[in-house]
């Protein structure tokens, strides 16, 4: 395919429902990757669709319709990467007023809530430590396999006319009087007037090679992965921690409690954020740490052996905000990269949004806040 | 100090070449036993030279400055400044050491091949019979096959005859005529036919008759399928024959482990059969300053080449000179494990042995048409993408016993070679032993 | 004089000599499936003998994933199959 409609760099989840939605509305697309499919971030991902850890404001207007597509994205696709609207459970250790508070603003912004006290939480989770009494109960997060949703997104998109170049590292994106006509990779020259870069955490080395720039770094994070147990958890499951962490600017380790079982019987446990660039080194403090805080809230999870861990690198903007939109220099280059820990959750809203900007359609929101015009500088 | 991880030959014989001038050493061990898997016994060692195994053990006991820490399950290792930091996990409890200097020596395991049937229980490998018996004094059934291919077949088939039981098939995939590829290997190895003869008594003394150009290529209902394959392992049609037996112990030569010296950063490569290995210097100094590797995760040679490459590791590790003679020994007996390399090779035929519903990755019990599925359908190119979607490689062995397989089969269907970065990749992980949540949290702060 | 210890596996007594694998005294008792698998139910027994392949898993004592084949019986262990 020399000439698609449209080039989608990066086979992650977020290119991948970004060529899905774009060739479903019609367009010929080229999907490329340096690697294989989900061989960045998304092979690193725990599959979490949360509206539950979102403020309100646009991220959560983008996560509760995304929430949605997913599910017709099952529809569409197929039922193969394991989609569950298991819910979440967000408990608070100490002092719960700042949940309850956060609880009752989302509520009022499309996210249904419940909340729990000691007896009901416990129903919702019976391993749960005993002197947790506080929590909430989000039944539209959802979780799914995201390295298997990507495959098979992509496999849909080659059906359905489009096709799938991987090993294919992009060397040179061609611009000409400010708009880009193709790109240069080590598997061939393609033509076409809309790229859309779905490189994650390598977004800004894309941009970078269209004369661009695009603020984003990667944010380190451990997952611990058990033998496969009993059933001990039921829903995702994470103190409140973990939210005040997302936001945080720190480059310092921060880590919070995030655990949830998977169809495989294995249970995964987070969460870590440090900005290490891509130190990928092993770091045992930090999964002692996070072993300490899923054990302090499922105790017992403390005879569960340790199967294995592994690291992936959340791709962020400074501002914590996804970037979803045409370049602010150059024409017909699209970015939808930036999603931090919640691209799986984002990947087909994000998609959705960047499908209608380029069609020149009206979308379900104001895409404004995601884009990458809010990091234009002045040039001098 | 030095601290040796793995009280098998190599093990051993670095803990008493470094303890000769006073050294200290930590001789760390997961068995309750010295000796490994290859001098593994329950009270004393028995089989070909066994006194061998027994004069090491009692110089190691009688060294002053060797602690031998058994029953410890090292699970990770780290540098902390100038030192090594090792945990471990006895009785339960972690614990950790540290010292300047750490000698690797972790041995092996047996490598396997799927077959129909190759899941079901009867089906093991001659490891685990050799284990049952020297370990256990428990014969693994009432008539076994022991088949595969390499001199192991030898011991464990002998061993488990001399023990009573009956021995209904003893199959290599390679006539010894391969090795006439070695000659000079087997001149200057001559002990080696001592050895044979060994062997060639016992199995004369239990009438068991060795065949060759056999695998067992499928089992079930305590019938084994037994069929001539030719030299690269493809099954000659209509030359197969039912044999009825309840244990069938296959093993295709071995595999190190490789996982601590991963987790250390020591550099490894690929050897000529495809195995990862770590890279080592004359002195068995791997790329890590202060870790030496010794035995088989350097390359799969046998317990003569172990001891040798123990002795060295432990001499050059506690500051003392090593002799030429040693080297020339050393170099002596790693011509004959590339010998044995040459002599039973693994061939890409077994390929064809499996069907679509064989078992390939046992912990997750993915099947061969599932791993061509996530090739075909889902366009993985490589092991690791297959095991994203499949979970092969993702069980309880972490892929220990599948993910050479499964890479070899991805590379029949997408006919693109295994590339060596997806071998070493593959054999990388973590933790090197199960530990428990309680247990990594525990350690927190207080190690 | 080795001593004799028993423990029960499913339900059922078996006796071994003190030292032996979990693994062994069932072999030697003629118990040889030790799990099924748990996605397609299938038995497994000891594989690789050694602790590296964990087909051999019991449940000891009500911790699961125990490798039977590394792991002494000890006098009064209760043992299952499964969880």
């Amino acid at each position: 395919m020399k000439n698609p409609d449209a080039i989608v760099i990066g086979a992650g989840i977020v290119g991948a429902s970004s060529a899905l939605s774009l060739t479903n509305a019609g367009l010929k697309v080229l999907v490329i990757d340096r690697g294989a499919v989900s061989s960045g971030t998304t092979g690193a991902g725990e599959g979490n669709i949360l509206v539950s850890d979102k403020d309100p404001g646009p991220e959560l207007t983008l996560a509760l319709h995304s929430r949605n597509l997913w599910f017709e994205m099952q529809e569409d696709v197929g039922d193969s990467f394991e989609l569950e609207a298991k819910g979440g459970v967000v408990v608070a250790r100490r002092d719960d007023a700042p949940l309850m508070k956060l609880a009752t603003e989302q509520s009022q912004h499309g996210v249904t809530i419940e909340k729990c006290n000691h007896a009901r939480l416990h129903e919702l989770e019976p391993y749960l430590h005993p002197d947790i009494s506080s929590g909430v109960f989000y039944p539209q997060d959802a979780q799914c396999q995201p390295m298997l949703a990507a495959a098979h997104v992509i496999r849909a998109v080659v059906q359905r006319g489009g096709e799938f170049i991987s090993q294919a590292k992009v060397t040179r994106i061609c611009v000409e009087n400010g708009a880009v006509t193709g790109i240069e990779t080590s598997r061939g020259t393609f033509n076409a007037p809309i790229i859309v870069n779905a490189t994650g955490t390598w977004a800004g080395e894309i941009a970078q090679l269209a004369g661009s720039h695009l603020p984003i770094a990667p944010r380190k994070g451990f997952i611990l992965v058990t033998e496969p147990t009993k059933k001990y958890i039921f829903h995702k499951v994470y103190d409140s921690d973990y939210v005040a962490n997302v936001a945080s600017s720190d480059a310092d380790l921060q880590t919070s409690t995030v655990v949830e079982g998977t169809r495989s019987g294995t249970i995964l446990i987070g969460a870590s954020r440090e900005r290490v660039g891509f130190d990928g080194s092993m770091n045992y403090e930090v999964l002692r740490t996070l072993a300490a805080q899923a054990t302090s809230l499922f105790p017992v999870l403390r005879d569960v052996q340790l199967l294995r861990a592994y690291r992936g690198f959340r791709p962020y903007a400074p501002d914590h905000l996804p970037v979803i939109g045409q370049d602010a220099q150059v024409k017909g280059l699209w970015h939808s990269a930036g999603h931090e820990g919640a691209g799986i959750g984002l990947a087909p809203g994000s998609a959705a949004l960047i499908t209608d900007a380029i069609l020149g359609r009206e979308s379900f929101m104001d895409g404004a806040a995601f884009s990458p015009q809010r990091f234009a500088t002045v040039r001098v | 100090m030095i601290i040796v991880i793995g009280a098998g030959p190599a093990g051993l014989a670095a803990a008493e070449a470094a303890s000769r001038n006073g050294t200290e050493v930590a001789l760390l061990d997961s068995a309750s036993r010295m000796g490994g898997q290859y001098w593994r016994h329950r009270t004393k060692v028995t089989g070909y030279r066994s006194e061998r195994g027994e004069t090491l053990f009692a110089k190691v006991r009688a060294a002053d400055s060797v602690t031998h820490i058994s029953e410890a399950s090292v699970w990770s290792a780290h540098r902390e400044g100038d030192l090594i930091r090792v945990n471990y996990l006895q009785g339960g409890i972690e614990s950790s050491l540290t010292a300047e200097k750490i000698i690797l020596a972790t041995g092996a395991y047996d490598r396997t091949l799927p077959f129909p049937g190759w899941d079901t229980p009867g089906s093991m490998t001659p490891g685990a019979a050799q284990s049952l018996l020297k370990g256990h004094d428990v014969i693994a059934g009432k008539r076994i096959i022991v088949a595969g291919t390499g001199p192991f077949l030898l011991p464990v088939a002998t061993g488990l005859a001399e023990a009573g039981a009956e021995i209904v098939g003893l199959l290599d995939a390679h006539s010894p005529l391969r090795w006439s590829l070695s000659p000079r290997a087997l001149l200057e190895n001559v002990s080696k036919f001592s050895e044979l003869l060994y062997y060639a008594r016992l199995l004369r003394k239990h009438r068991i008759t060795p065949h060759f150009g056999r695998a067992v290529t499928a089992f079930a209902d305590g019938v084994a399928t037994i069929s001539t394959i030719d030299s690269d392992f493809v099954m000659k049609s209509g030359r197969s024959r039912a044999i009825k037996a309840d244990v069938v112990a296959v093993g295709w030569g071995f595999l190190p482990d490789l996982s601590l010296g991963g987790i250390l950063g020591c550099a490894q490569k690929v050897d000529s059969d495809g195995t990862v290995i770590f890279e080592v210097d004359q002195n068995q100094l791997s790329s890590q300053p202060h870790i030496w590797i010794a035995g088989e995760a350097t390359g799969i040679g046998g317990a003569d080449l172990s001891l040798i490459e123990g002795e060295i590791a432990g001499l050059a590790a506690s500051g003392q000179k090593i002799s030429s003679s040693l080297f020339r020994n050393r170099a002596r007996k790693q011509r004959f494990a590339d010998a044995l390399k040459r002599t039973y090779p693994v061939r890409d035929g077994w390929r064809q042995w499996i069907t679509p519903s064989t078992i390939i990755c046992r912990c997750e019990e993915v099947r061969s048409q599932e791993i061509a599925d996530s090739v075909i359908e889902l366009g993985a190119e490589d092991s690791r993408t297959s095991k994203l979607f499949t979970r092969a490689g993702m069980g309880l062995c972490q892929g220990r016993m599948c993910s050479r397989n499964v890479s070899e089969i991805v590379s029949g269907i997408t006919q693109c070679a295994v590339t060596d970065g997806e071998r070493i990749a593959a054999s990388n992980r973590p933790t090197a032993a199960p530990i428990s949540l309680g247990q990594l949290a525990d350690g927190k702060n207080s190690l | 004089m080795t001593q004799t210890i028993s423990f029960t596996f499913n339900g059922a007594t078996i006796e071994c000599e003190a030292g032996q694998s979990i693994a062994s005294a069932l072999i030697n008792e003629d118990q040889r499936e030790l799990q099924r698998t748990r996605f397609g139910d299938e038995p497994r027994s000891i594989f690789c003998g050694i602790g590296i392949c964990f087909d051999c898993v019991v449940v000891i004592n009500g911790v699961a994933n125990q490798r039977s084949c590394l792991i002494e019986a000890q006098d009064g262990m209760n043992i299952e199959s499964a969880q």
